[in-house]
């Protein structure tokens, strides 16, 4: 479960996330759309515990961020839009390392860490130094590692850019998976058609407000056109 | 030529937009600080060369042999320096930059661009060491009392060297890229680095300075006159520039001006078959290096009983730290500087005309054992600032992760702290333990430099890792660059004041003990408070040099938006 309240950044005189109030329940997967430069990467990092807010505050599984942030990052699994990662490590060691830092014992971790790369068609590259990954592989290897140590909250900014058609209906199942389990997963995206299709609700960022919230049909009855795509939802509420 | 100035261009666009003096306190700040710091060594090496000329030309005969064998060594030392510096930076230039992709993307032939970027190449490798060799070739002009004709000779002549060396070296990388195995680029820098090693140290044998002024180490005068006038190899490029520049200073125009045609026209051809065997091979070995590398081993992780002692973050982080390092070869020619370093270090307190010092034998090895407490400081600074500062950059953009798990930043820096104490705590008490044995000082004296290094290393250690946490660089592709920054400098003047405050608050108390060791008396009550107090407070600014610096880094880095 996430809990934003009055959540509050800013940069010297620019608000780049204005007092932001969400509450994304137990196995919901919300979609977070808006323009480029809207604050969706800063809110997410805010509640990855990246970024300190201005004001607010983050609450995961009922954790306070500020207040707990190793105990409430434990809870999460943070996918990030752009992999950067170690390349002198090969995959495993990647998963390895996380794993020992989210506390996974050895036994799990051999079990999980097969798994997950054979979920995300890595296992044949795991003794690869990942500097020989592909952008779309290292995409992948990322999400390997948010989800070795089953978080109950999965944090992903743009998680289809770089992969294919096959990884990305892939990913799309695994996350309607992951939530009928129970976990809670918050999503940015610009690709609107996943946004659609795969969650719960979906929230509108414009200039770091909230301008919209609500399940895609809410949305479209938000500007009475009930036929209307969520493109066209998206154009209609953030043109200017 | 039209493609090959706009592939420049976001270079010097770059420069221009570093916008140093504009709105930009901290640049000023460090390009003021730079600047005068690099004037100072400058003007040092002025005012060394013309101390040291003027007083070889007071020697009849002798001296202007001794002056010309100057020249020589300096050059020959210059040239090879230049290919070294060369061979690093055109590697980095033509094979590793991170804009290769770009830049070849676009509708340029190869080898425009392979032109642009060693000129960039050529540039980068050669200016310090130009302007920083200057005043040496400007000394010869003033003692000599030459005309303008050899300071251009001086410019014309080290710009054709550059060309020559960054020429040669060019042609290596380029051919080795092409020929060496699978994991070539990274095997580059291994070989280059020994390579490195190896010519400067079977160059500076070969010269044999500490020869040439000691005469007695010669049977005869006429033997060390001879090896004096011994004449430098004529097919090297700076016996060139060395009978040009020699030529001139004797006035002798027509000869001077002969080797100057014949360094430029072999610049020319240096230039030209560069370009030829860039157009046939830069290419190819280009796509063999962006291609995936093949599996050559598996990668195995160790699983020692030490790691398994240690607590899961704190394997991950010392595992993942261990493995970056020695995985990426870059590192590995540090490595080789470092033993080589250790290694002339020793050596030259081998080589310590000792028994030769006006002061009592005793006295003065143990003066020079303590002293050398503050040199191994500096030593260790040195290489502190080189691996431990940049530890918390070399995570790159990649340190979103640390700012994800579930790791608290204290615990973060700490686990930083202890990878790299031990490795340093050994260095440096190798270099003391060692050294001291050559000395043969005291048991006194011994105990007290390992016990000292024993509390100044962890300080030092904490405060790398403080000050490169406090100011870290992300984006630098090389984070070892991180130490140049205002954290670095800051960080080693911080480090030299503490060193130094450690020796002097010491250097009483220490002298007073052991002059009562040799003397076999006691000390004063006076004196065992002096001494009790010293102690008591390099004790305190041990403590403050662990705890301070961390928490300064950890409250910045904590700040940082990322």
């Amino acid at each position: 479960m996430i809990e934003l309240k009055d959540l509050t950044k800013r940069y010297s005189n620019l608000v780049a996330v204005n007092n932001l109030n969400l509450m994304i329940p137990k196995g919901e997967i919300f979609g977070f759309i808006g323009p480029n430069g809207a604050g969706k990467t800063t809110t997410i990092n805010m509640i990855g515990g990246i970024l300190a807010p201005t004001s607010g505050s983050v609450m995961i599984c009922g954790i306070n961020m500020e207040s707990y942030p190793e105990k409430a990052k434990s809870k999460i699994g943070f996918i990030p839009e752009r992999p950067y990662l170690y390349e002198k490590l090969t995959g495993m060691e990647f998963l390895k390392f996380i794993a020992d830092l989210y506390g996974v014992g050895d036994d799990i971790f051999l079990i999980k860490s097969r798994e997950k790369l054979k979920m995300f068609f890595l296992s044949d590259w795991s003794d690869d130094l990942i500097e020989s990954y592909s952008h779309g592989m290292k995409q992948r290897l990322v999400m390997a590692a948010a989800l070795v140590h089953d978080p109950e909250v999965i944090i992903v900014d743009e998680p289809m850019v770089g992969l294919d058609p096959l990884a990305i209906k892939m990913v799309k199942n695994l996350f309607q998976r992951l939530a009928k389990k129970g976990a809670t997963i918050f999503m940015s995206t610009h690709t609107l058609k996943v946004a659609e299709d795969i969650c719960d609700r979906i929230g509108i960022i414009h200039k770091g407000s909230l301008i919209a919230t609500g399940t895609p049909e809410d949305l479209k009855r938000n500007i009475n056109e009930i036929d209307a795509d969520l493109e066209q939802v998206f154009i209609r509420l953030t043109e200017e | 030529m039209k493609d090959i100035i706009t592939l420049l261009k976001p270079r010097f666009y770059s420069f221009k937009g570093k916008g140093f003096l504009k709105n930009n306190k901290g640049g000023l700040f460090k390009l003021l600080l730079f600047g005068t710091i690099g004037l100072l060594f400058w003007g040092g090496i002025f005012a060394v060369s013309l101390r040291v000329l003027g007083y070889f030309k007071e020697i009849a005969e002798l001296g202007d042999i001794l002056a010309y064998k100057l020249l020589s060594m300096v050059l020959l030392t210059f040239f090879f320096l230049l290919v070294f510096s060369s061979i690093l930076t055109s590697l980095s230039k033509l094979y590793l930059s991170r804009d290769l992709p770009l830049v070849h993307s676009m509708p340029v032939p190869s080898y425009k661009v392979f032109i642009a970027r060693w000129i960039e190449s050529t540039v980068d490798s050669s200016w310090m060491v130009i302007v920083y060799t200057l005043p040496v070739f400007i000394s010869y002009g003033i003692i000599y009392q030459t005309g303008p004709l050899f300071y251009f000779n001086i410019l014309m002549t080290l710009l054709s060297l550059s060309i020559i060396a960054s020429g040669i070296s060019a042609i290596l990388v380029i051919t080795a890229v092409n020929f060496l195995p699978a994991n070539r680029i990274r095997s580059i820098f291994i070989f280059f680095g020994l390579c490195f090693f190896l010519v400067l140290f079977f160059t500076f044998r070969f010269l044999r300075p500490e020869r040439l002024v000691d005469p007695e180490a010669f049977a005869t005068v006429l033997v060390y006159l001879k090896a004096l006038k011994t004449p430098a190899p004529p097919y090297l490029p700076s016996t060139w520039a060395f009978d040009s520049m020699k030529a001139l200073l004797y006035g002798n125009i027509t000869e001077g001006m002969f080797q100057f045609a014949l360094s430029w026209s072999f610049s020319g051809v240096m230039v030209f078959m560069v370009i030829i065997i860039a157009e046939a091979i830069y290419f190819k070995g280009l796509s063999k290096t962006r291609t995936v590398q093949a599996r050559l081993f598996n990668y195995r992780s160790p699983n020692s009983f030490f790691l398994k002692s240690l607590s899961r973050p704190v394997r991950a982080f010392t595992v993942k730290e261990v493995k970056t390092f020695f995985r990426d070869q870059t590192q590995w020619s540090q490595l080789f500087l470092i033993a080589a370093l250790v290694v002339i270090y020793v050596y030259n307190f081998n080589v310590l005309p000792i028994e030769k010092a006006p002061i009592k034998t005793v006295y003065f090895q143990n003066l020079l054992s303590f002293l050398n407490m503050g040199l191994a400081g500096f030593v260790l600074t040195a290489v502190t600032a080189r691996f431990a500062y940049p530890a918390v950059s070399t995570e790159k953009e990649g340190f979103w992760l640390v700012k994800s798990v579930p790791i608290p930043l204290k615990k973060y820096l700490w686990i930083k702290f202890f990878i790299y104490f031990l490795p340093l705590l050994i260095l440096t008490e190798i270099l003391i333990v060692a050294t001291n044995i050559l000395l043969k000082v005291t048991p006194f004296m011994m105990g007290l430099s390992i016990t000292n290094i024993l509390f100044m290393v962890p300080g030092v250690v904490a405060m790398g890792i403080g000050f490169g946490a406090a100011y870290p660089d992300f984006k630098l592709e090389n984070p070892a660059q991180t130490v140049t920054s205002f954290g670095g400098l800051l960080f080693m003047m911080v480090c030299a004041g503490y060193i130094g405050a450690i020796i002097v608050i010491e250097a009483g108390p220490v002298y007073n003990l052991f002059m009562a060791g040799i003397k076999e008396t006691g000390l004063s009550a006076f004196e065992w408070i002096w001494t009790i107090g010293s102690f008591v407070i390099v004790f305190i600014i041990n403590i403050l040099a662990i705890v301070l610096p961390m928490r300064f880094g950890e409250r910045k880095l904590s700040k940082l938006l990322i």
